[in-house]
């Protein structure tokens, strides 16, 4: 009886013993609901929606709240409108949104692209993130890049100086579209890329309308007037993604529908749009912030990227910059991106033609930077590149809400201060003071 | 035990009924005389033949013939064996003899003597678990046993409660306790739909045990207790022995019918003097105004003129027929200028709530004889809550039996059926919040539009307009009204569970038995939640469909045995493999978009997203013990389990060494009595000191840790609703913001723990302490990354904690006589746990809660302090400035004349430590007194300290609601204490605290938390109960008739609801109070008869 147990005993065990390897291990603790690789073509719509989404959302809403086109009347809203709610934690969601889910998911995607040979991907992808660079310098001036995206290889990254993330930006742009311009390899972008459906020409477009941006926040009024022109040739051109319904509706809709009565239309622009008998725009752009009720703020909202009237409104800037009361050229630019404001709002000839004619518009020869800059103030509703516009020209001239001045940058994340030893210093940097590289 | 005397003179026939008999009476006595009652008269060489002593000491029994030694026992008493003569009478008198002659329940349900155990184990018996009235096991463990900490998330029907024994124990892992029932580790898992912060109250499935159905419960506190279980064990262990019918009975049957009912303890003190408005100026409900910053209601009346200047002049005022659509006694105007009747002053909170009345059935048939017992128990719960529609309905059976087929063979095991039904409300932080909407609105508005308040959840035109819009005090803006949510936002849940064991014993000798125990629970959760069409969360109406299955199998296969080696040493060991495996399954559907009102079926609808989750788990463990025992007095006891968990696997390169931890522990108890001449009638009567060591080691709180993966992402910035995939008809996927770390070894806590065990008089007073250290490193903490780092999280080793505790109980029978006997228990815990360490360059981890309140880990504070805004002091950035903690001097005023918050407090740009949410020490008072038939039982319950962070009363501050907010708008101005920012001198500057105060950053929805956070300490009545026992008659054997009340009275310095409330439920992050649902008092009626 002895010996029969134990023999048992180590058969039992041993036998325990081994098939405890099986039992836990191999691939059992692999996430069965999530794969742990993607093609690239999985990735882009992620990428691209995120950026579309983040544009439109946290990017428009405090860039036209502190640009005075919309503000913000109830709740936190009220806090953000007068500048004191607006402390770093405001702005972790974007900073996450920039960092995690786009920036991050580009070196991955750009990675796997490169490695595959698919040039027209990779292309893509680095126009996607000279376009992301930008509109994150533009807010937070220096940042983590060539240090950044190492997960714990380097938990505390580095910052690059604003003017090494432009000429990056600048870089991945001439490369995206050097690369676009060759070969697309054994896969090339399709229905997926939800921006252009994989049109090379667009993706060329885009990358110069990107450039032109970036040379005018520069300026070099020049430069950004000649890639403008090279770049869209009119607003079917425009880069964009288009929301498809109210089930995946455009932010601000959601933000409309989940946080009615937060925000609404501002009396500064209202009194710039009425001074200049721009009623028509007017009356679409000051509905009540109300998902459903406001005919521009739709569901199945177009997010605009950059757009065929901001180009046409560079050149006429350039323009008017380099000649006293403008040339022909530039003056056409100019209603070209009117023209383009009121076809964006559903309106047509009809209501265009009403205001030219009504004279709010000065003629050839008596332009202003001013008018320029405050038709492109209107024309770019709700665009975050209008915040970008008040910081160069300090046009239209705004009346801080509290305080003696209206916030000139963002705060970083709260994230990268508590946990980035190499951010900068939280206390010592000012939102009213410290302005982004290109507007010092 | 005395109580037992209950059970009244019983006649136990003996198998043999054909054998001839004879009838012994007789009386047992103690030394003095006294009656003792409930004594245990057993035949000797038989099992089923016995009794019990009555109420007079009385007992009668039928010998069967041959027998001839009767044995007489009473706790607390020598046991005593009397030969039978010719006589028929036999009069005994036992003498007082010394305790803890009782074993306890240990790990893998091994009983073993109180006395030798090295660490602290305390028993809860189940009559005291069933005296409670509480439907939740864990609720009705509050207060009886130190060292442990309850806490019920809300008054919902149906809500759940978190357990802690010892603190916490893992810094973001698990720290509820394993729950162990008939030796397998049983589900206690609360699973949450929606947010943390927001959606519907939730259950523990420890509620889907029958609190009728069990024995004992035995808390195992410490690491050295729990080592046998590993790391499942490492939060301590809850071991429930359910009832299994005796062999002792032939046939019982036990009938129970309790009736309880509930009401709310409490509301948070809300103003009825202002209208709502803002600025002194009224807004009426058509304007959407959200706050109650408007006129005095007693400045207004009635117009319903549509001409009057102050009419009001929104297209969604007035019907087509010129009718006022949200008052029906017209719109208000400033007094004087309309039809002269005042505005009335609506109450809508009280008269909401109803008293929820709850019905409990249970029948228990049970029996046994030689070879084999049996018990089959049935319950039927219904109840409802305060709130109309929010019930829950529990059905459960429970088929016990034993069987000995031959000699040192056994047979066991159980198979429990729980159905449960609940029917849920939405609460907390969303805007289908039921208490969210209610609180907030204005006492101008009557949300149940006239209609008398507990019938206007029947009357759709209360809460509804006839073209389906909302009608709320926010012109269909805002919040759901609280009638709209009872009718439309319901949660509905319906769980069916089987649960058991099967085990196998077989003891060849003393030296060598096996045991093989077989468990397996099985979870099916069903949870359908809806909104309908006008919802303020999903305004085009939402249904969510969840589907849990939830699956684990716990097997044990032990080798036992025991002995003496000499006279004075002897020894006993187990020694076994433990296989666990654990899956959950969950499938969601979402339903978006519905095509039309009043079906709510994902058929209905115009955009279904779904998707599926499994989490899988498995481990082995290898494990022994051996226990050795000198003389009775020293025993010392050595344990080793070797785990390994496929949490720590990595799946593209697995190594079962790194998956490996093991864990050591030893015990000493040292009876030093034993060496002191103690004899039965000396005061001191009984001492031990026990010792004890334990090192523990924890798997990763997730599965999957080991490597990152993709996902499909949901895109947005926490404003408006998320959108997910597929989006426009495309897919996308991004790496998810958690990192993976195939790097992870096991989280280690070692623990040492010291205890005196001293008993008086011969065990009428007995002292209990123990004393812990626990210091955990290499903590698995889900590190925060800064997003540029690509990713948020990391599952990282890097964590270290300290906890120590002391526990005390208190044991006394101060008085027991014959008639009349008192037992009183104190329970005594305090527990505390600092955070040494965190990963590096983090500063602190989030746990739970809000922007303006969080709860974190953060070095140096205790576990999950309450981090948020604070007032900016006078010392911060100074050398004595921690960074962490509120920093020392005045709070500073902001004196910046421009600034809208000019003669405020100025804000702190640091988050800081503004409270910490665990108690100071919990204490249990315990008292029984029964005389003659009746018994009385209190439980005083005291927690002293564990901040909440009222974010009740922060919302309610903005909007103008809170009574706070009506005395400080008529307060003259004075300056607020403090000194000034720009020169530090005392601040002179009067401001009043109006509307324009309390929606700054010092306000509701401000940066500032700090003036929010209370203390939610209590002292309370947890349990009164008053019950008779009756005697037999005809066919009834006995029984008894109670009435008892929980949570009858309650006193906390806390400003707003009952402080027994937690938002996060049974979540880490704990402290937070956000329109969470009160806490109820009950009063229960209960009737139990044996046959």
């Amino acid at each position: 009886m002895k010996l029969y147990i134990k023999y048992f005993l180590v058969i039992f065990l041993t036998t325990s013993f081994l098939s405890c390897e099986k039992f836990i291990g191999g691939e059992f603790n692999a996430d069965p609901n999530n794969p742990a690789t993607v093609p690239v073509s999985a990735q882009i719509p992620a990428i691209q929606i995120a950026l579309s989404d983040v544009y439109g959302g946290d990017f428009s809403r405090f860039g036209s709240m502190m640009s005075q086109q919309v503000e913000g009347v109830a709740r936190q809203w009220v806090a953000f409108n007068q500048y004191t709610g607006l402390t770093p934690n405001r702005f972790d969601d974007a900073w996450q949104n920039i960092y995690e889910n786009i920036l991050n998911e580009i070196q991955i995607a750009k990675a796997s692209s490169s490695e595959d040979g698919f040039n027209h991907y990779l292309g893509m992808l680095q126009i996607i993130e000279g376009y992301t660079l930008m509109i994150a310098t533009d807010v937070w001036d220096d940042m983590p890049y060539d240090d950044a995206f190492k997960g714990l290889g380097s938990t505390n990254p580095t910052y690059n100086t604003q003017a090494d993330i432009y000429s990056k930006i600048y870089q991945l742009l001439d490369d995206g579209i050097a690369l676009m311009e060759g070969p697309s390899g054994s896969v090339a972008p399709g229905g997926e890329d939800v921006f252009f459906g994989g049109d090379v020409n667009a993706w060329i477009n885009a990358a110069r309308a990107t450039k032109s941006r970036g040379l005018l926040h520069q300026k070099d009024y020049a430069g950004a007037a000649a890639e403008a022109a090279a770049s869209f040739a009119s607003a079917d051109d425009n880069w964009g993604f288009q929301y498809p319904d109210a089930n995946s509706a455009g932010n601000w809709f959601r933000f409309n529908r989940d946080r009615e009565g937060d925000i609404e239309f501002h009396p500064t622009m209202r009194a710039i749009m009425t001074g200049l008998n721009d009623t028509d725009r007017l009356s679409i752009m000051d509905q009540t912030f109300n998902a459903g009720d406001h005919p521009y703020m739709v569901a199945d909202f177009f997010q605009e990227m950059i757009t065929y009237r901001e180009m046409q409104f560079i050149i006429a800037e350039a323009d008017v910059r380099a000649n006293a009361g403008m040339t022909q050229a530039g003056y056409d630019a100019m209603l070209n991106g009117i023209k383009a404001s009121f076809v964006r709002l559903g309106l047509g000839d009809t209501e265009y033609d009403a205001y030219i004619a009504n004279g709010s518009v000065p003629a050839l020869g008596s332009v202003t930077l001013e008018d320029v800059m405050t038709q492109k103030y209107i024309a770019m509703f709700v665009q975050p590149e209008v915040y970008s516009d008040w910081r160069r020209t300090g046009i239209p001239a705004l009346t801080p809400v509290s305080g003696s001045a209206v916030p000139v940058r963002w705060h970083y994340s709260s994230d990268e201060y508590l946990f980035n030893s190499n951010a900068p210093d939280e206390t010592t940097l000012s939102i009213y003071t410290d302005r982004v590289g290109w507007n010092q | 035990m005395k109580k037992n005397s209950l059970i009244l003179v019983l006649f136990f026939c003996a198998l043999g009924t054909m054998m001839a008999q004879r009838s012994i009476t007789g009386n047992v006595t103690d030394e003095t005389g006294e009656a003792l009652i409930g004594a245990s008269i057993i035949v000797k060489g038989t099992v089923s033949s016995g009794t019990t002593t009555d109420i007079d000491g009385a007992f009668a029994l039928e010998v069967p013939a041959g027998s001839e030694v009767l044995i007489f026992s009473y706790t607390g008493y020598t046991t005593k064996e009397v030969t039978l003569s010719v006589s028929n009478v036999v009069n005994v008198v036992l003498v007082e003899g010394l305790v803890l002659q009782e074993a306890v329940v240990t790990a893998l349900g091994v009983e073993r003597s109180e006395k030798a155990l090295g660490y602290a184990v305390q028993e809860v018996d189940g009559t005291d678990i069933s005296r409670s009235g509480a439907s939740n096991p864990v609720d009705a463990l509050v207060g009886k046993a130190a060292g442990v900490q309850v806490t019920r998330a809300s008054g919902s029907a149906g809500g759940g409660s978190r357990i802690l024994i010892r603190g916490v124990s893992s810094m973001v892992g698990a720290n509820q306790p394993l729950i162990v029932i008939d030796g397998v580790r049983t589900n206690n898992e609360t699973l949450l739909s929606q947010g943390a912060t927001s959606g519907t109250a939730s259950s523990n499935r420890l509620m889907d045990l029958n609190p009728d159905d069990i024995e004992t419960i035995s808390v195992l506190k410490g690491a050295a207790a729990t080592a046998l279980y590993g790391t499942a064990g490492s939060t301590g262990v809850v071991l429930i022995t359910t009832k299994k019918g005796s062999k002792k009975s032939q046939f019982d049957i036990n009938v129970s019918q309790s009736l309880a009912f509930d009401n709310l303890t409490s509301m948070i003190d809300l103003q009825n003097v202002y209208a709502q408005g803002s600025g002194g100026n009224y807004r009426d409900p058509s304007t959407g105004a959200s706050g109650s910053w408007g006129p005095q209601i007693s400045e207004l009346e009635y117009a319903t003129d549509q001409t009057h200047p102050n009419a009001p002049t929104s297209s969604k005022a007035f019907d087509a027929s010129g009718a006022y659509n949200f008052d029906k006694n017209g719109f208000l105007v400033p007094k004087g200028t309309g039809n002269g009747n005042a505005a009335n002053v609506y109450n809508n909170v009280d008269p909401f709530f109803k008293t929820a009345v709850s019905n409990t059935t249970s029948i228990a048939m049970s029996g046994g004889g030689e070879t084999a017992t049996f018990r089959l128990s049935a319950s039927n719960l219904t109840s409802d809550g305060v709130v109309t529609n929010n019930t829950y309905d529990r059905k459960t059976v429970k088929l016990a039996s034993t069987i000995n087929p031959f000699d040192g063979f056994t047979i066991s095991g159980s198979v429990n059926y729980t159905k449960s039904d609940y029917q849920r409300v939405q609460q907390g932080s969303n805007t289908s919040g039921l208490l969210l909407g209610m609180l907030r609105t204005p006492v101008s508005f009557d949300n149940a539009n006239g209609f008398d308040a507990l019938d206007a959840f029947d009357e759709v035109s209360a809460y509804q307009f006839p073209n389906s819009t909302q009608r709320n005090y926010r012109g269909g803006g805002g919040y759901d009204n609280p009638y709209w949510i009872t009718n439309n936002a319901l949660g509905y849940e319906e769980v069916n569970r089987t649960f058991g064991n099967t085990k196998f014993d077989y003891k060849v000798n003393n030296w060598l038995g096996f045991g093989l125990n077989i468990g397996y629970d099985i979870t099916s959760d069903s949870r359908k939640q809806v909104f309908e069409i006008g919802s303020r969360t999903n305004a085009s109406g939402a249904i969510s469909h969840d589907e849990f299955n939830t699956k684990q199998f716990d097997t044990y296969f032990n080798i036992l045995g025991s002995g003496d080696i000499s006279e004075s040493f002897s020894l006993n060991y187990v020694a076994g493999v433990n296989v666990f495996s654990f899956n959950n399954h969950q499938t969601t559907v979402d339903a978006t978009g519905l095509v039309f009102p009043g079906f709510l079926d994902i058929s209905n609808s115009t955009s279904l997203s779904s998707f599926e989750n499994e989490t899988r788990f498995r481990s082995v463990g290898f494990f022994g013990q051996v226990e050795g025992n000198y003389d009775n007095m020293l025993y010392l006891t050595v344990s080793a389990r070797q785990d390994y968990d496929s949490r720590l696997g990595d799946p593209t390169n697995f190594d079962l060494s790194k998956t490996g931890f093991f864990y050591p522990s030893a015990s000493v108890a040292f009876v030093f009595s034993e060496l002191m001449n103690t004899t039965n009638s000396s005061a001191f009567s009984f001492g031990k000191l026990r010792l004890s060591f334990a090192q523990v080691g924890a798997p990763p709180p997730n599965a999957y840790s080991t490597q990152s993966v993709f996902v499909s992402p949901s895109i947005g910035d926490g404003w408006g609703d998320n959108i997910t995939f597929p989006i426009s008809g495309v897919s996308g996927f991004d790496q998810s913001s958690l990192l993976g770390n195939n790097e992870l070894t096991p989280e280690l806590s070692t623990t040492l723990e010291a205890g005196l065990d001293l008993r008086f008089f011969n065990g009428k007073l007995g002292l209990d302490v123990t004393a812990y250290q626990r210091k955990t490193k290499d903590a698995i903490l889900n590190a925060s990354l800064t997003p540029s780092t690509g990713y948020t999280n990391v599952w990282l080793n890097s964590g270290e904690m300290t906890s120590t505790g002391v526990e005390i109980t208190l044991n006394a029978t101060p008085i027991q006589t014959r008639d009349f006997s008192w037992n009183t228990q104190l329970n005594f815990t305090k527990s505390k746990s600092v955070v040494d360490k965190l990963a590096p360059g983090i500063e602190r981890l989030f746990l739970a809660g809000f922007n303006s309140a969080g709860s974190y880990l953060v070095e140096g504070n205790e576990y999950g302090a309450i981090f948020g805004g604070a007032y900016l002091r006078a010392e911060a950035g100074t050398a004595t400035d921690t960074d962490l903690n509120i920093p020392g001097g005045a709070v500073v005023i902001n004196d910046d004349p421009n600034s809208n918050e000019y003669g405020y407090q100025a804000v702190d740009p640091s988050q800081r430590a503004i409270g910490n949410p665990n108690p100071d020490f919990i204490l249990g008072w315990n008292n029984t007194l029964n005389y003659k038939r009746f018994s009385l039982n209190f439980l005083l319950d005291w927690r002293e300290g564990g901040d909440l962070w009222n974010g009740t009363a922060w919302a309610l501050s903005f909007f103008g609601r809170s009574q706070l907010t009506a005395d400080t708008r008529e307060e003259a101005p004075t300056p607020i204490e403090g000194v000034l920012q720009s020169d530090g001198s005392v601040n002179t500057i009067p401001v009043v605290r109006d509307q324009s105060y309390w929606t700054s950053s010092l306000g509701g929805f401000g940066a500032v938390g700090e003036q929010f956070v209370q203390d939610g300490g209590w002292i309370r009545l947890r349990e009164l109960g008053l019950s008779y026992r009756f005697p037999a008659f005809k066919m009834v054997k006995g029984g008894s008739f109670g009435i008892s009340g929980r949570n009858l009275w309650y006193k906390s310095d806390y400003d707003g609801i009952d402080p027994e409330t937690s938002l996060t439920g049974a979540g880490n992050g704990q402290g937070f109070d956000y329109f969470n649902m009160p806490g109820t008092r009950t009063v229960i009626f209960k009737l139990s008869l044996n046959f």
